[in-house]
């Protein structure tokens, strides 16, 4: 029979989900329930002079009413998680109402819990707060200035960590025959996931256990985290997380409101649920990006880059997220040489604390920003040195010889096969007649641009060792449970958290490609930290290539116990045991067999078991990674601007990725058209706006542009399948891959269409006034 | 932000318009939906004033200060207004210069919101703030008017 890994199966989870019988967290209604509003602070940096909350507690259904100071004491600082060696990071304490101090629009100021989400965001208006506002800052570059306001006395020039990756000495720029130094930007950005942030807690005074519903893309890292926050223990604590719109690293983060709610509801005796309001989600969910980097590219004139050297001043927010001061030092710092063979590399990040939102994983976390950065700076390299920015590409590419390769910065790529992933988009663009099309448009004063990208992506978090090694404060193994019941069919625990990406469809075609039972046969539980006994979720592109091998592993020691049993029943060597398409016999006597159905009965039955052998068909794997995976590919991107007004229409837009062995087409289109459709947003559209101070402008999608499905021609995909060592099932990450790439391919593309009118460089977004105006600076000759 | 606002009186004199601009009863009666403008100091008022625009909803209670005034040729109005969507705080240089037609009132005025109104109405607090001066002026202009029997 044909395998199902590798075939179009329509996702599983759908069916549910389109015919309204979803099970969203905003679904979820509990007798007895109230409902939680979150007072923030309107500025950006404000000293609390006093809180009047006496109007508020008066307003009729309002049943509690918590400050800053009512709290303290009572629930301990939300933490960051990743603290890298070496950085010198300075943690201030996030503590989940502001007590005397709110640091950013957004800042949680006083929680009003009522019997309607009606009358808690009602009353949440009658609370009066006296503020004294104070100086600040909201650009990371300006918070590092001498005279720059000073956030928190014990952090001197804002700077809370600086990391340095690599050495690249004056001299290695210097005596080169081509320098070319820029500055790449990678704007701020907010996730904004379709269901925004919520949580739901339950706590029962008999026995003591608190329930927390939470929109999590890691309920054991919540578990564990808000364990710490709120003194109460992980065996009493059951995470679970509903049917979830979405996360795209949003949702990784724990959060001062969950920690609120859940103490609410232990204090109130009564579940609590507090769901955030859109404006909320872009005052304070995780922001992503704000990077600002400096970059010095050195190489020769025949098209070799010898050395990079980049400061990096990453915006982390009025405080550490969950993941933030990972982002630009390790998935950032590490990758600055993509996927070239560059001798030299050195990137001095520096986290500095503004009087903004956090700063988090957002969809590739670090990658997509040095992608930009250096596929941007490629092909300025390549316009100074008048040479194809496909060659220079080519020559600096690590060949597939090479693999393992070892990167400037020292990190191992498992595998790739670069040149091929470019020959594939470059013939599937027709990139040569693109070229030619393109001068003959510009002689007739059209302007369009082809943007290459290239890269290569950290992903597949990981090997535990690693993430010790740089400071993730937790493993990142994958934990798998295969559960056969008596009746053959299966259900599958695993540590995962799937939120819209299709796990359960491509864990079940692993699964029946390895035991045969009929897919229908195969249900999984993900999401809930009392029937999966631990694991560490959804990020990093790590579901398939971490999770998916747990659950391959755990099937196969399934299939070697039912080969015993089948042995001891059939009375016969075990090694003479074929199993297939659900059927163990006796090699070269097909009619001595036992099904898998069969033998699920009599494992549970425990009628006759070999000498030794426990009862029961269950079996469990914890899978350590020995590598991370990195996938790759070239996305190349057309566009057509109209130089009279500024816009940029996306003409064509061609991606080849490499994601290792692709389990189902389908599923793995979606991930890349996703991600393209938020790194070209990047590139073109979105953008998070503070005004100097910190002041947000923009807190709704009217200010801020999301990608629609009208902006985009027709997204023209192929893979190339470079297996993945590291792993049985030769998986990559794919899931971050269409951000990563396209961010740099569109600007590419962009950029390449206003050379002609001297325009060399635009702050992304990439929006029509601010490209008009560039033109008018260029010097346009219309 | 800034918000720039030009307005020419018509056949009126820079004094005559300085006059009525000083007035505090006849700015209570220039301010759209103003209800009260009370004199709490020494060129300090205090206002409460209602908007109904849009997200821009509510009642503003406003601090209303006058500096560095130079009659009949400049001062600068400090105003401090808060209200359910947040807080308004401009610093307006309010310029009046002869023109051919009578006296032409220049407000340049730097202003910062907080709140609903910084971030979801920035894009409306431009607009309105020009239909209220409009009408301010406007009205404005009537008083002067009649103040100097036209």
């Amino acid at each position: 029979m044909e395998k199902m890994v590798g075939q179009r199966i329509k996702r599983k989870e759908d069916p549910k989900l389109i015919t309204g019988n979803g099970v969203y967290l905003d679904d979820i209604k509990i007798p007895g329930l109230l409902h939680a509003s979150i007072l923030r602070s309107p500025h950006p940096h404000a000293k609390i002079v006093s809180i009047d909350k006496e109007k508020a507690l008066a307003h009729p259904g309002v049943v509690a009413v918590y400050t800053g100071k009512d709290l303290e004491g009572k629930i301990n600082p939300v933490p960051t998680s990743w603290k890298v060696p070496g950085m010198n990071l300075i943690e201030t304490k996030q503590y989940p109402l502001a007590i005397d101090t709110a640091r950013y629009v957004g800042d949680g100021v006083a929680m009003v819990i009522a019997e309607s989400k009606y009358t808690a965001r009602d009353a949440v208006e009658m609370i009066e707060v006296e503020y004294e506002v104070l100086p600040s800052v909201a650009n990371q570059k300006e918070a590092r200035k001498e005279g720059a306001h000073q956030i928190y006395e014990e952090v001197p020039d804002n700077v809370a960590f600086k990391y340095v990756a690599g050495e690249v000495t004056d001299e290695d720029l210097e005596n080169a025959e081509v320098l070319i130094k820029g500055t790449y930007n990678t704007q701020r950005v907010a996730p904004s996931p379709m269901e925004t942030r919520n949580s739901l807690a339950q706590y029962n005074p008999g026995s003591g256990d608190l329930k927390l519903y939470v929109g999590s893309q890691n309920p054991h890292i919540h578990r564990m985290v808000l364990s710490e926050v709120l003194n109460f223990p992980e065996h009493k604590f059951h995470v679970k997380v509903a049917d979830m719109g979405g996360g795209f690293g949003g949702k990784i983060g724990v959060y001062p409101d969950e920690a609120l709610v859940s103490y609410a509801a232990m204090d109130l005796k009564r579940p609590v649920k507090w769901v955030e309001t859109r404006n909320e989600h872009f005052q304070s969910a995780n922001a992503g990006r704000d990077m600002m980097v400096d970059l010095e590219l050195a190489g020769t004139k025949d098209g070799k880059i010898t050395a990079l050297r980049a400061v990096n001043h990453a915006n982390i927010g009025a405080y550490l997220a969950t993941f933030g001061p990972g982002n630009p030092t390790i998935d950032f710092g590490l990758m600055l040489s993509g996927p070239y063979k560059i001798e030299k590399a050195q990137c001095t990040t520096y986290g500095m604390y503004t009087n903004t939102m956090s700063v988090d994983s957002y969809r590739g976390a670090g990658k997509p920003e040095v992608t930009f950065m250096l596929e941007r700076a490629v092909e300025d390299f390549a316009r100074k040195i008048n040479m194809d920015p496909v060659e220079v590409r080519r020559i600096n590419f690590a060949s597939k010889e090479e693999f393992p390769f070892t990167n400037a910065q020292g990190l191992i790529y498992d595998s790739g096969d670069y040149v091929k992933a470019l020959d594939k988009a470059v013939e599937n663009a027709g990139y040569q007649e693109l070229r030619e099309k393109q001068k003959e448009l510009r002689a007739q004063g059209r302007y369009i641009g082809i943007g290459l990208s290239s890269y290569v992506e950290l992903s597949g978090f990981g090997p535990s060792a690693v993430a010790g090694g740089i400071g993730f404060q937790g493993g990142i193994w994958e934990n798998s449970t295969v559960r056969v019941h008596p009746g053959g069919t299966v259900t599958v625990y695993t540590g995962t958290s799937p939120h819209g990406q299709g796990h359960d469809t491509t864990f079940s075609q692993i699964v029946k490609d390895k035991l045969g039972i009929p897919y229908e046969d195969i249900n999984f539980v993900f999401n809930d930290t009392r029937a999966v006994s631990m694991g560490w979720g959804t990020y990093g592109s790590r579901s398939l290539a971490v999770g998916g091998n747990a659950v391959a592993l755990a099937t196969d020691k399934v299939v070697e116990k039912g080969r015993l049993l089948a042995a001891h029943l059939l009375e016969a060597d075990v090694e003479s045991i074929d199993f297939s398409e659900g059927i163990y016999s006796v090699r070269g006597e097909a009619g001595r067999r036992k099904t898998f159905k069969e033998i699920a009965k009599a494992a549970n039955f425990a009628w006759n078991m070999p000498e030794g052998m426990e009862p029961g068909l269950e079996e469990k794997t914890f899978f350590d990674p020995s590598n991370f995976t990195y996938p790759f590919g070239t996305h190349i991107a057309v566009v057509e601007v109209d130089v009279e007004t500024g816009g940029i229409k996306i003409l064509r837009y061609i991606a080849v990725d490499d994601s290792g062995k692709i389990v189902n087409p389908t599923v793995a289109e979606g991930q890349i058209l996703g991600g393209i459709a938020q790194g070209v947003g990047q590139a073109l559209w979105e953008g998070v706006q503070y005004d100097e101070k910190g002041q947000l402008q923009s807190g709704s999608f009217m200010d801020y542009t999301m990608p629609k499905a009208n902006f985009f021609p027709k997204i023209e995909m192929e893979f190339t399948e470079t297996l993945s060592p590291v792993n049985q099932l030769g998986t990559k990450g794919v899931a971050e891959s269409g951000t990563t790439g396209s961010i740099a391919a569109a600007a590419n593309a962009v950029m390449d269409a206003l050379a002609p009118l001297g325009v060399i460089s635009i702050e992304l977004p990439l929006k029509p006034e601010k490209v008009w105006k560039a033109i008018q600076k260029g010097g346009a000759k219309s | 932000m800034e918000i720039k606002h030009k307005y020419t009186f018509k056949d009126l004199s820079k004094q005559e318009v300085w006059d009525v601009i000083q007035d505090p009863e006849a700015l209570q009666a220039a301010l759209p939906n103003c209800e009260t403008f009370e004199e709490v100091g020494d060129e300090e008022y205090k206002a409460v004033m209602k908007i109904n625009m849009g997200a821009i909803q509510g009642e503003f209670t406003a601090d209303v200060q006058q500096v560095d005034k130079k009659e009949p040729d400049s001062y600068r109005l400090l105003v401090k207004a808060k209200g359910k969507p947040g807080e308004i705080e401009a610093d307006a240089n309010m310029i009046l210069d002869e023109a051919d037609e009578g006296t032409e009132l220049s407000c340049i005025a730097e202003v910062g919101s907080t709140g609903l109104m910084a971030t979801v109405g920035q894009r409306m607090v431009g607009g309105v703030a020009k239909v209220v001066l409009g009408q301010f002026f406007k009205d404005i202009e009537k008083q002067a008017k009649q103040a100097a029997g036209q």
